[in-house]
């Protein structure tokens, strides 16, 4: 008998992969996508980060409960990477973490320490001294338009300001289209991570209110490091087809910074700047009967 | 590192590929060597196929730290996924049409 499946961790995975069409099924325990002639293509599910379903594509319940084993999160995208609804990995399996985390983010003097550390994370700088959340978002704001209008025009693309409405995709111009592709991906495997470390992806610090609040704000401090500027070089040299080259500049972008070796340890970076303890669990409450298995992945992978 | 897997060649091939790397399973050869060696010993794995089919493998610095390519007819064929490289298994009455000898798979 062979040992049950255990996950692995995230920065030993390839980023991610994009199904288009086909039925995913579990073959002799491994996980395939069957087209419609019967060919069938191997994905190796645990040594991926995030797999991104596009629309075609049917998951069975077998499927999604291997990709869950192996600690894989299944992303269920729209037309052009654009994303739909996303599942499939089982978060929050440290309440510890949760703890944590929601306890930064209630705290106002916390919240507002992790917030200047994303903010220096970003600039490479210090925020100005004694301002509060609201104000550094608004310098945050200003500094990102200017940085979108600087490295447009390093790329030599026209830029009119980032036009985020998903319900009229067609209308968007290049340049954004290639920047909601290229932060798709990168929101995919961030999500991935957040989970895979045992956070709650919907407990943000700048963004708030939104099932990806955190991805967000995570995504915000790897995102104007490589993927904008080829976002931007791609948008300029007007390709037939846009979103593969997009995923592969992402592909690219994301083996050379080794990105996913960064995410977590900035996660952990940026919440120490909070300067709380981790939460202890109070003397009354009763450890588990049975202790938790060791696994080789991540801390908050089900082992 | 570099892994080449031979099937149904003439037993002279087999012989050539011994030369430089260790056959450690029927048909597995291993070795390490750099990569103008590699594709002088692909070439002569082109020449001395006739009906059999091979495939080789070597680390580079893709996403997955591996690239291969395949030679010959085989139900295995190579499919790029935006950049990622991974296998179709064809299903088998299929396998001729749909194999090219060149190893260049669909897509």
């Amino acid at each position: 008998m062979l040992p049950p499946l255990k996950p692995i961790a995230m920065k030993e995975r390839v980023s991610m992969v994009f199904i288009e069409k086909g039925q995913i099924d579990v073959k002799d325990g491994a996980f395939v996508v069957i087209d419609e002639t019967g060919i069938r293509t191997h994905i190796p599910v645990g040594s991926i980060a995030c797999i991104m379903l596009e629309p075609g594509t049917r998951v069975s319940h077998h499927a999604a409960a291997l990709a869950a084993r192996a600690g894989t999160l299944l992303v269920w995208v729209g037309e052009a990477g654009v994303r739909l609804y996303a599942a499939g990995q089982p978060g929050g399996a440290r309440s510890d973490r949760l703890l944590y985390q929601a306890k930064l983010a209630l705290d106002d003097d916390a919240r507002l320490k992790v917030v200047r550390k994303m903010y220096e994370i970003r600039f490479g700088e210090k925020p100005p001294e004694r301002r509060s959340v609201e104000q550094l978002r608004g310098i945050e704001g200003a500094r990102v338009r200017k940085l979108y209008q600087l490295l447009a025009k390093q790329a030599g693309v026209e830029w009119n300001g980032r036009n985020y409405d998903y319900t009229q995709w067609d209308n968007s111009d290049t340049a954004n289209r290639c920047l909601s592709s290229a932060t798709a991906c990168l929101y995919g495997i961030c999500e991935a991570a957040i989970l895979a470390a045992g956070y709650a992806p919907a407990i943000g610090f700048i963004h708030t209110g939104k099932p990806l609040s955190f991805v967000y704000d995570i995504a915000d401090l790897f995102k104007f490091d490589d993927i904008v500027p080829h976002a931007f070089k791609i948008a300029a040299k007007n390709y037939p087809n846009l979103e593969r080259e997009v995923r592969l500049m992402c592909r690219d972008v994301f083996r050379q910074s080794k990105i996913l070796r960064k995410i977590i340890p900035t996660i952990e970076e940026v919440l120490a700047a909070g300067e709380l303890e981790v939460p202890k669990p109070a003397e009354e409450n009763i450890a588990p009967a049975i202790p938790n298995a060791e696994g080789i992945g991540d801390v908050g992978h089900r082992s | 590192m570099l892994v080449i897997v031979v099937e149904n060649v003439p037993p002279r091939l087999r012989g050539r590929l011994a030369v430089w790397l260790i056959e450690i399973r029927a048909g597995v050869y291993v070795g390490d060597l750099s990569a103008k060696v590699r594709e002088m010993i692909w070439s002569q794995v082109e020449q001395g196929l006739e009906e059999g089919n091979a495939v080789m493998v070597w680390s580079t610095n893709t996403e997955s730290g591996f690239d291969f390519l395949t030679l010959g007819k085989n139900r295995r064929l190579p499919v790029e996924l935006d950049g990622l490289k991974l296998v179709s298994f064809f299903p088998p009455d299929e396998a001729d049409s749909s194999a090219s000898p060149s190893g260049k798979g669909p897509g």
